[in-house]
Order: structure tokens, then C-alpha cells, then sequence
């Protein structure tokens, strides 16, 4: 039965796997041309996967990082599972951003020339150095007396952790910040922003170790047990964490006299994409929800994971296009019409392909991620990962 | 025990004060070092952009045309030029002003640009702007053409990762499309639009041949941008420049000197007595956006 729900999902991951790898050789051929964004909706689906994926990346190694210090059990153990997941995450959300540059073979100047002061330049070095940290961490557990220790013989366990969980709690709330400082986009500039990507970034990250941990542990799946009740349990307040927040934002605007933040706000609600909001969005949290509280099997459980893990894109993409579909100059759509100069957006059937190619490739970096470094740790140490 | 009380226990044994010193030192650092290069970057001077003498342009003067105060607009924004391109760059400020009083909507200026600037499809540096003011039947039109403001607090400059993008001494946002990557960023930043990403269409891809019109370089800051290839400034972010290629030949911009109403005027702000300042002094002078505080160097008489 088992086998049988692995070889299917591992079809389904080959066949969006090969669909998606077209999608990018036709993208690499044609440059840009296949995407729907343009110059007034600049930043579309890949944008808003970026951010999904490093938010995923913050929150699974937030969570990680709490399970570990406080010795909830089952976390200091797998704690190398949690780099490896957080890591491909980063990598993901990375490899998502670079698709969406026009002159994408020139990133590394971000490394090079950086300007510190823009968000896009400090988050990319932020980024490189999570993963070095992350990579010193995984050389530290390898130096453990035990796996159930806190600290490696060295003793630099807790100051590396301590400095990467500030980089993951920094993912989400500079993604934030990226957003909140342009100043041209009045939606943009909440200070509820940072707070909603935080709560975003724990919720799809716990979604996401819940995922993996039922995928490494099901025989051993017990919802009474830990990391299974911890993980259920954040993520099921941070989806009515997240909810309340977003309902206070909402409904607030509507009693404010800002009109550009309402315009956009009712684009969320009852625009041309209002099925985002209400299906994918609530509709996603509230099955997920259900499946959480109610589920008592591996299978629902991480239906339930896996449901928060991808509709929590909506969180992102409901930030990311209404904030641009509002023009600040009126009638400027009208003074010169071409299909890149349009304040909406949707995605074409490339930027879906190629999304999925993007979600296809974050499980081939876990999957092959955990299995390539169990057989690393398996001839160090005589366990898997 | 209870298990709580247990588990802060052990997290009390766990952690030495050397390992909390440690820690901090650690964090502590990254947050220091992290705020040193926000703040250095945000002080630190635009790239290099050649000043002094050798930014001094002599432009041959008029040899056939006498210009006095009867003379057109253009010429005597033409001779005020010369005097401007005198000075080392860092002393000129360039500045627009638009009357839309005498803006008649043609779009002359869009189109002139374009062929100026050799734009594909989708890149647009001057698109006009129209509002409608009443109620149809009973409604009066206002016309905005709409540059680049070369904003003297330029939202789009700080967000660039690459510095790629900066404000000149002559009051001139400058991209540099070779170091450009297209993140859009500064696209987005920008409120009035201004700025449109080349996403690598011709006017007449669908047709049997591409026109060898559009495969003409174009002279963009002075510089020869062939787009085949992907080259730059395909991909790039794009937007109005003032025609800094023309204006260091002593040239008007191309919207200014193709304006069939003369409403648009051009020159040096730090010149007084030139028509430009003139204009700008108007009491009927507003600025777009305002409220962004991005400072345009583009003014409308209303
Ligand atoms: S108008 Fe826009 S692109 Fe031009 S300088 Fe101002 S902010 Fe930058
Ligand atoms: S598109 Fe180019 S100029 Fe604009 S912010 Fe990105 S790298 Fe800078």
C-alpha cells in the first residue's frame, strides 16, 4: 500500500518534473516573452514563490531551531533534517528569483557590487550566509558526543544557531521590509506586513517539517507524539494567527480614508482573482485546519501539511499583485496601451509550468538532500540523517 | 516532576555563561556588522561620473540664425544650452517644464521619443497622460506628458542591488544597462511609472522580415546598444534620460524640439535668467506626486 502511494507520487513528481523542465527550455529560449507580468505589474508568479520559499526556509529553521534548544523531543536528533529542508528552501526560493531576472547570468554582481541599502542586495547576502551557517551547524552535529547533546565538542552549537535562527525570523520580516519601503506602493507600506510574512513564513514552514517528518517517520507517526504535536499545533495557531491579523488589516481599511490601499484591498476581495482569496486562501486554511484538528492518520495529517504548504502561496501573491495592480498616476494604463503596460496580471500557462518545475525541484533538493547526506553521516556516525 | 519544569532546568544546565557570552558576541556582531553596511551604503557617494574641466562641451554657435527675444522657443532654449554644456557638468541641473495649457494632446513627443531612442514594444519614456476634468458632455481635457521626473530624491535609485542606477551631478537618474541585472525593483519603486522593463519584442516580429529599422543601435548615454542576442539593454530596465546623448551635442531633447506647441521647455536651473527657470517661477507651477517627496526636476503649469 505504501509503496504503491510512493511510486504514484513519485510519477506524479516525474511528470510535473519533465512538463515544468519544457516550460523552462522554452522560457530560456524566448527570454521573457512567455510571461504575463509587465512594467506596471512587474513582479508576478515566481516572485511571490520566492518569497513563499524563504519563508518556508525561515520558519522550518525558527521551528527547528526552538525544538532543538528546548530539547522537544525528536527535534535535536533530526536536526540536520531541518537544515536540509531549510536549505533547499533557500536554494528554491533563490533559483525562483533568478528565473524572473532579465539578464539573470549577471545575479552574481548582487555578490560582488552589492548595495547594501536596498533589500533586494542585503536579503541576497543574507541568504549566502544562512546557508554557510547552516553548513557549519550540520558540521557541528556531526561533532556530538550524542545526538541528544546540545552542544558539539567545541561548544559553537548555540552561537552559529542562535545567529542562524536570527537570519530565519530575518527571512520573513525583511521580505517585509522589502516591500514596506516602496514608498510608491501605499499597500505595500504596512507595518503589519513584516508580522503577517513571519506568521506566513511559521505556518508554511511548520506545514512543510510536518511534511517531511511524516514522510521520514511514518511507521513511527503517532499525533500524540512528538515533533508531530508541536508541529500540528504551530501550525494550527498560526493560521488563526494569521487570519486574525489579516481580518484586523482588512477590515481597518475599509474605515480608512486612504482609497488606494481600499482599491487595493477590494481588488483582494472581490476583484478579478477573488477566487484566490476565498478558495485558495480561506478555503485552503480551513480543509487544512480540519484535516489537522480531525485527521488522525499520517495520510491526513500531511494532506493537511502539504494543503497549508501550497495555498500559503495566496498569502504572498495577495500582497504582491494588488500592490502593484494600483496605479498611483491615474491614466497613465490609458496614455500608451501594450499588453506589458496593463496594472492587472495573470500568470500564463508558462509561469504555472514553470512554477510547478520550481516546487518539482524543491522536492528533488530534499529528497535527493536527505538521502545523499544519510549515507554521508550513516558512514560518520552509523545513523542515517 | 512536571515536564515543563524539567525541560527549563535543562536549559538552564545546558547553557555556560561562556556559551551565552559567546552567543552574544555572535549575534551582536551580525547586527552590528549588518546596520555598518545598510547605513554605508545609504552615505556612501553615487559611481563615478566624470566632473570638472573635462565635462565642458564647446558647441559651435548658430552660424545662420540671428537669436533674439522674437526669436522661436527653441532656438533660445537651444543657445542657453550651449551656454549650460560651457560649464562643467556639475554646475548645470537640467530641468523640464510643460505647459499644459498649450499641450494639445498630439503625441508627438511619445512617438518622437521612440524613434529617438529606437523603443520596442512595450518601452514607452514619455507616454502623454490625459485627464478628464467634468463630466462628459461637459468635460475639459488637461494633457500630462509624463517623462522620467529625474527626481532629485529618486525612489528608484536606493532600491537598485547593484547600484546600477544612480543620480548624476547634472540632475540626470542614469542607468547603466550593463550592469543592470532586470530585477524591476526600481520599476516598482517608482511612482510615476517611468520606468519599463525591454522585454525583447520588435514592432514587426509577426511579419515576413524584421524591419532592419529596428535593428539599429540605439545611442542611449552615448553609448551604441545592440539588442541582438539578448544584449542590453534588453531585459533591462529603461526610461527617459533627458536624451543625455543629445543634450552633450548640443541638442534639445527630442519631445522638446518635436513639440508642435511649444510647451515644453528645457535648460538649466541654475541658470536664473534662463526660460526654463523663468517658467518654473510661475505661480501656476505644480509638481506630480508631491506627497511622494521624490523632488521631480519636471514641472506642469496648470
Ligand atoms: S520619475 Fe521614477 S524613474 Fe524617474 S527619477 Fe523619479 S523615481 Fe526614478
Ligand atoms: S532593474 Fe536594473 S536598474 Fe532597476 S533595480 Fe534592478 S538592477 Fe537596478
Amino acid at each position: 500500500m505504501l509503496e504503491k502511494t510512493y511510486k504514484n507520487l513519485s510519477r506524479i513528481w516525474a511528470v510535473v518534473f519533465a512538463i515544468g523542465f519544457i516550460a523552462l527550455v522554452m522560457k530560456f529560449l524566448t527570454g521573457e516573452r512567455l510571461a504575463g507580468y509587465g512594467s506596471y505589474v512587474p513582479w508576478g508568479l515566481w516572485v511571490a514563490l520566492y518569497f513563499h520559499f524563504v519563508g518556508i526556509a525561515g520558519g522550518v529553521f525558527a521551528i527547528g531551531t526552538i525544538g532543538y534548544v528546548f530539547n522537544l523531543t525528536g527535534f535535536r536528533e533530526n536536526f540536520r533534517v531541518v537544515i536540509v529542508v531549510s536549505v533547499a528552501a533557500v536554494i528554491t526560493g533563490l533559483f525562483s528569483i533568478w528565473l524572473d531576472l532579465g539578464q539573470p547570468f549577471r545575479f552574481v554582481r548582487i555578490l560582488y557590487a552589492p548595495n547594501f541599502g536596498s533589500m533586494m542586495a542585503f536579503n541576497a547576502w543574507m541568504y549566502s550566509l544562512f546557508i554557510i551557517t547552516a553548513g557549519v551547524i550540520f558540521y557541528l552535529t556531526l561533532n556530538k558526543e550524542k545526538q541528544t547533546d546540545f552542544h558539539d565538542k567545541k561548544r559553537w552549537m548555540l552561537p552559529l544557531m542562535a545567529l542562524g535562527f536570527l537570519f530565519s525570523i530575518a527571512f520573513p520580516s525583511q521580505s517585509g521590509a522589502f516591500f514596506g519601503v516602496v514608498d510608491a506602493k501605499p499597500f505595500w507600506s504596512s507595518p503589519l506586513l513584516p508580522i503577517l510574512f513571519l506568521a506566513s513564513a511559521i505556518t508554511s514552514g511548520g506545514a512543510v517539517l510536518l511534511l517531511v517528518y511524516t514522510f521520514l517517520h511514518y511507521e513511527e507517526f503517532d499525533l500524540t507524539h512528538q515533533p508531530f504535536r508541536i508541529l500540528r499545533l504551530t501550525i494550527i495557531g498560526g493560521i488563526i494567527f494569521y487570519f486574525i491579523a489579516e481580518f484586523a488589516e482588512y477590515s481597518l481599511v475599509f474605515w480608512s480614508p486612504n482609497s488606494d490601499i481600499r482599491e487595493a484591498v477590494e481588488l483582494i476581495l472581490f476583484g478579478p482573482f477573488w477566487w484566490v482569496f476565498w478558495f485558495v486562501h480561506i478555503g485552503g486554511a480551513l480543509i487544512s485546519l480540519y484535516l489537522l484538528l480531525k485527521g488522525k492518520t499520517y495520510q491526513t495529517v500531511g494532506t493537511g501539511a502539504f494543503i497549508v504548504a501550497v495555498t500559503f502561496v495566496s498569502a504572498r501573491l495577495n500582497v504582491l499583485i494588488p500592490g502593484q495592480a494600483v496605479a498611483q498616476l491615474k491614466g497613465l494604463k490609458e496614455a500608451f496601451t501594450h499588453e506589458r503596460l496593463r496594472f492587472d496580471y495573470s500568470a500564463t500557462l508558462n509561469e504555472y509550468l514553470i512554477a510547478l518545475f520550481i516546487g518539482a525541484f524543491g522536492v528533488a533538493l530534499v529528497y535527493f538532500g536527505i538521502k545523499f547526506l544519510s549515507q554521508f553521516t550513516k558512514k560518520r556516525l552509523g545513523t542515517s540523517l | 516532576m512536571p515536564e515543563e519544569t524539567k525541560q527549563k532546568s535543562l536549559f538552564e544546565k545546558e547553557i555556560s555563561r561562556k556559551d551565552f557570552l559567546r552567543t552574544a558576541g555572535v549575534v551582536g556582531g551580525g547586527v552590528a556588522v549588518s546596520v555598518a553596511a545598510v547605513t554605508a551604503a545609504r552615505l556612501s557617494p553615487p559611481p563615478e561620473t566624470p566632473t570638472g574641466k573635462e565635462t565642458i562641451r564647446d558647441i559651435p554657435d548658430f552660424k545662420t540664425v540671428e537669436v533674439n527675444e522674437k526669436s522661436d522657443l527653441l532656438l533660445r532654449m537651444q543657445a542657453e544650452l550651449k551656454k549650460a554644456l560651457a560649464k562643467p557638468v556639475e554646475e548645470r541641473k537640467w530641468m523640464m517644464v510643460i505647459d499644459t495649457r498649450k499641450c494639445v494632446g498630439c503625441h508627438a513627443c511619445t512617438v518622437a521619443c521612440i524613434a529617438e531612442n529606437k523603443l520596442p514594444p512595450g518601452v514607452v519614456y514619455r507616454p502623454v497622460v490625459q485627464e478628464e476634468i467634468g463630466e462628459y458632455p461637459n468635460t475639459q481635457l488637461r494633457f500630462f506628458p509624463r517623462p522620467c521626473m529625474q527626481c532629485d530624491n529618486p525612489s528608484c535609485v536606493s532600491v537598485c542591488p547593484v547600484n546600477a542606477t544612480w543620480k548624476r551631478p547634472d540632475g540626470v537618474v542614469q542607468i547603466d544597462y550593463d550592469k543592470c541585472i532586470g530585477c524591476r525593483y526600481c520599476i516598482s519603486a517608482c511612482p510615476y511609472g517611468a520606468r519599463t522593463s525591454d522585454f525583447g519584442e520588435y514592432y514587426t516580429e509577426d511579419t515576413p522580415e524584421l524591419q532592419p529599422y529596428e535593428l539599429l543601435p540605439n545611442n542611449e548615454y552615448g553609448k551604441s546598444w545592440n539588442r541582438e542576442g539578448h544584449s542590453s539593454p534588453m531585459g533591462n530596465a529603461r526610461k527617459c534620460h533627458f536624451c543625455l546623448h543629445r543634450l552633450n551635442e548640443g541638442e534639445l531633447p527630442m519631445c522638446v524640439t518635436t513639440c508642435i506647441g511649444r510647451a515644453n521647455y528645457f535648460g538649466d536651473a541654475n541658470e536664473p535668467d534662463s526660460l526654463v527657470s523663468e517658467m518654473a517661477r510661475q505661480s501656476n507651477q505644480i509638481k506630480l506626486l508631491e506627497e511622494k517627496g521624490t523632488k521631480p526636476s519636471v514641472i506642469y503649469l496648470i
